[in-house]
């Protein structure tokens, strides 16, 4: 089996974003640390379990952006990925799903994965798009919100349960290749060792310039990014954490919600 | 040129249409001003779930049947939409914001050419506006294409009233079957809830704020103090461990309405919060300033939950001496 993982690098808060009043545009403050979106963490993690199953099965980790996303590419080599490709993306402002995700596709069209997966969504901007969208790009089946998995034996199909609202589970069966995006909660992401980070340092990542990589007109623009209008309809509870307590027990008690 | 086409993918759920179908028309009443738009509903037998539509609504519906389309699957529903909706050159494709919507979305919108806008919030000018960070910033999405495919967040908008007008017409096509690689089996509908839950009336839930495991037995001790309470808590929170997903309150787990919610180190997610906004009174309690969980909270305390609880407990049985 050879399966690819999309990983997206995010901040580690948000607190390091700040608009550009002008632009209108989100830059992030020079102090600003990224990590590896958690969603993805779970979908290498079932990779990599895939791979401890199946023989001959090699898992790469790919990742969309400038310089600094090789952190996060080595990271996920340090928790097992056996290959790391860095779609080295330096342009300006934003980037919409659908622009990512052709980006990956025309990267990986020709490298034949049998399994291609990605989590549910990113944390940052949560569109769950970029998974969908490679398959519709490349023409495969896909599933979402994949709680479990199973080659099936021949290796040419995989059953999955994707997980619905209201704790429910559909069954789906795919012919492979196909795409997963994944649900947490799947497994437990390992914490890889700190001697296998610092070995991941040393090993060498693909590197392939976005400008090489032919991508379809972008169908939506970002207009701008700005603060919510109205942060809260809300009372906030002031005082000393004493008197918020007292405050707070008081409107229970008005309202009969404390005996 | 010509207004664009609307419209609106029905969402079945155990057969029964689902409120955010209702509050998809709401959403394209902002999009089409007086254009109605067309109710698309696709099943095995589902007839009648598109005339209920179609009374509540006064829209048209379009049934599309087939044994095949059963149980939903992107790429029968996708083929079986493809012959509709590609013959429009102009129109807007609005889904709910679930599995079933942000699944099938991106499937439309590559083969249509159309922009695809997720988890949509709110219209403004010409664009449409979405929550990202966790609702701390709004992300302004201009469409750049005749087709638009769209998904919106579940809760944005308030399900449509009932018309008063004449029921809408109901048209059945049947689709064709083909042989895809892809096929759904079935659903399992025995999910693993907790009826706790359910009948609470109040619920003290936490998330990944209360910063480890060993936070959770404060939380249970802030909902023994209430009678007839439960514990709930996100879904990371049940992802790391802390809690059991039968606990967890939001669009994968359950959807409660209990008289009182108070919200331990919750960011607010839409995904938590759309399982929790029917509460009559939420209270929040978050270090964090900026958590969007105080968007939707009555009352909002700032405050370190692991030396806050204590004081509210504290509090607790020196007003209540019988305790």
């Amino acid at each position: 089996m050879k399966i690819l993982v999309c990983i997206k690098q995010v901040p580690d808060s948000s607190d390091t974003l700040q608009i550009n009043e002008q632009k209108g545009l989100p830059s992030y403050t020079e102090d600003a640390a990224f990590r590896m979106n958690r969603f993805d963490e779970f979908a290498l993690e079932e990779a990599l379990l895939i791979k401890e199953r199946l023989s001959e099965t090699l898992v790469d980790a790919l990742s969309v952006g400038p310089q600094r996303v090789s952190a996060t590419v080595q990271r996920a080599m340090g928790m097992g990925a056996d290959h790391g490709i860095h779609v080295l993306d330096e342009a300006d402002g934003y980037r919409s799903p659908f622009t990512v995700a052709s980006l990956i596709a025309g990267c990986v069209r020709a490298r034949n994965y049998d399994l291609i997966m990605t989590g549910v969504m990113a944390e940052d901007t949560v569109a769950s798009q970029t998974g969908q969208l490679i398959a519709a790009l490349l023409e495969l089946p896909c599933a979402s919100s994949v709680i479990k998995e199973e080659v099936l034996p021949d290796r040419l199909q995989i059953a999955v349960e994707r997980e619905v609202e209201g704790g429910s589970r559909e069954t789906v069966k795919l012919n492979l290749p196909a795409v997963l995006t994944i649900q947490p909660g799947i497994n437990f992401p390992r914490y890889p060792s700190f001697s296998k980070v610092m070995r991941a340092r040393t090993y060498a990542q693909e590197v392939i310039r976005a400008e090489g990589l032919a991508i379809e007109e972008p169908r939506e623009l970002c207009r701008r990014v700005r603060i919510p209008d109205a942060p809260s309809q809300g009372v906030f509870i002031e005082g000393s954490p004493r008197e918020k307590a007292l405050k707070l027990i008081r409107i229970l008690h008005e309202k009969s919600l404390l005996a | 040129m010509e207004d664009p086409t609307l419209y609106i993918i029905a969402e079945l759920r155990k057969g029964c249409i689902t409120q955010e179908t209702y509050e998809l028309l709401s959403f394209a009443r902002v999009i089409g001003r007086e254009k109605k738009p067309v109710f698309l509903t696709l099943g095995k037998k589902v007839e009648e779930q598109a005339r209920e539509i179609s009374q509540r609504t006064g829209c048209d519906s379009l049934v599309v049947a087939g044994e095949h389309l059963e149980h939903y699957n992107a790429l029968s529903y996708a083929h079986a939409l493809m012959e509709i909706l590609q013959k429009e050159s102009s129109a807007w494709v609005c889904l709910p914001h679930t599995s079933m919507g942000y699944d099938l979305a991106p499937r439309l919108a590559v083969p249509l050419k159309a922009a695809c806008i997720t988890g949509v919030e709110s219209v403004g000018d010409g664009s449409l506006e979405r929550p990202i960070h966790s609702g701390r910033f709004i992300e302004e999405i201009v469409p750049k294409t005749p087709r638009v495919v769209v998904t919106v967040l579940p809760g944005a908008f308030r399900p449509c009233e009932e018309t008063s007008g004449p029921a809408g017409a109901v048209r059945v096509i049947e689709a064709a079957f083909t042989e895809l690689p892809s096929q759904t089996l079935g659903t399992d509908e025995s999910s693993h809830r907790d009826s706790a839950l359910k009948d609470a009336e109040v619920i003290v839930s936490a998330g990944r704020g209360i910063g480890k495991k060993e936070n959770v037995s404060l939380i249970k001790r802030l909902a023994a103090l209430f009678p007839r309470s439960a514990v709930g808590a996100s879904r990371s929170a049940c992802d790391l461990g802390w809690f059991e997903h039968k606990q967890q309150v939001g669009t994968t787990g359950q959807s409660v309405s209990p008289r009182l919610y108070i919200a331990c180190g919750i960011s607010g997610a839409f995904q938590h919060v759309s399982g929790m906004r029917g509460a009559q009174t939420i209270v929040a309690i978050n270090k964090d300033i900026h958590a969007p969980i105080f968007q939707v909270a009555h009352y909002c305390i700032v405050e370190d939950l692991t030396t806050f609880i204590p004081l509210l407990i504290e509090a607790t049985n020196r007003t209540l001496p019988s305790r």
